[in-house]
């Protein structure tokens, strides 16, 4: 299979870009996308058998998802990083750390974007971008509730309004998701809290271990709560 | 094992779901294309995905968007699964 040049590429991503590809395009586009098989193989092989997490691969993104980034982001298909990638979810901030630790050690090309420091509207996660030439892969890796979160955002964006996801559409839902982010970042940084090696006594360190148990129950319980109100604005709207 | 998904974002519904074995990676990647050609013919705009997971049970874990509702998602917070 002869390989695309850079032209080529980024002329077909003009032409996803303003949409109404041809099938010529998609055919084309198809065949970028392939040109990714053999580093995501070796990535996902790395991943499951060498660090036994267990990811779900997207070997190539979808021509909706590439058509929308392209406008979204003003970037040349050439340059899209996350064509081929895959998602891991891991129980805590814990394991999202010792995860992107142990791929630091399997891959020695390795970006960290770290959206736990910098949420793209709401959006907390951990990105790793491998460096495999001439291609990248993106391994996402969430938190359960980092991705509960995320799932709830896009299925939002699915069905009310695609533009939820990049802070846009209905400014009710958007600052409710805004909020709910925030609390999983604070009830997060509660359980690194949680984790610190006791500098006091027993007793005091228990206390506060039972303090933060209390509190993360409570911020759970406000979560859902709250959640639970987008759903019910939804359902009125609909009535 | 690889999923064929064919989703009608707007009404948040998955309208084809097929499993192929590890070993049947270039018919998936054949029948993804065939039928993105197939709804592009069609003028059809669906989401159109590949996804590589262990099994169904690990797929609607890491990509309940394609299987739950609003509701359903913000009651698993619940669970914290």
């Amino acid at each position: 299979m002869a390989t695309l040049s850079k032209t080529q590429i980024d002329r077909l991503g003009n032409r996803l870009k303003k949409g109404s590809p041809s099938d010529d395009d998609l055919r084309l586009l198809d065949k970028y996308r392939r040109s990714f098989g053999p580093a995501y193989d070796f990535i996902i092989r790395t991943i499951r058998g060498t660090l036994r997490l267990e990811p779900t691969g997207r070997p190539a993104k979808s021509t909706s998802s590439i058509a929308e980034k392209l406008r979204r982001e003003s970037i040349r298909l050439s340059q899209v990083q996350d064509i081929a990638g895959c998602r891991v979810v891991v129980a805590d901030i814990f394991a999202q750390d010792q995860t992107i630790a142990m791929l630091r050690e399997a891959f020695p090309q390795i970006r960290v974007i770290d959206r736990r420091i910098s949420p793209s509207h709401g959006y907390r996660a951990v990105h790793v971008i491998v460096d495999s030439e001439p291609v990248t892969v993106e391994i996402q890796i969430r938190t359960a509730l980092q991705h509960l979160w995320a799932e709830l955002s896009e299925r939002l964006a699915d069905v009310v309004d695609s533009s939820i996801k990049y802070g846009g559409g209905d400014q009710q839902i958007i600052q409710i998701l805004t909020t709910e982010s925030e609390l999983i970042a604070k009830l997060e940084l509660f359980e690194k809290d949680f984790s610190s090696p006791p500098n006091e006594t027993a007793e005091t360190h228990n206390s506060k271990i039972r303090q933060i148990q209390e509190d993360t129950a409570r911020m759970k319980a406000d979560l859902v709560v709250r959640l639970r109100s987008i759903i019910s604005l939804l359902k009125g709207r609909q009535r | 094992m690889l999923f064929l998904i064919e989703y009608k974002r707007t009404q948040g519904r998955i309208v084809t779901f097929k499993t192929f074995d590890d070993s049947h990676r270039s018919e998936a990647e054949r029948s993804r294309l065939e039928l993105e050609l197939e709804l592009n013919q069609r003028h059809i705009d669906h989401e159109i995905v590949l996804l590589d997971a262990t099994d169904e049970h690990a797929l609607r874990r890491t990509h309940r968007r394609y299987f739950e509702d609003a509701v359903q998602i913000a009651n698993s917070l619940n669970g914290g699964s």
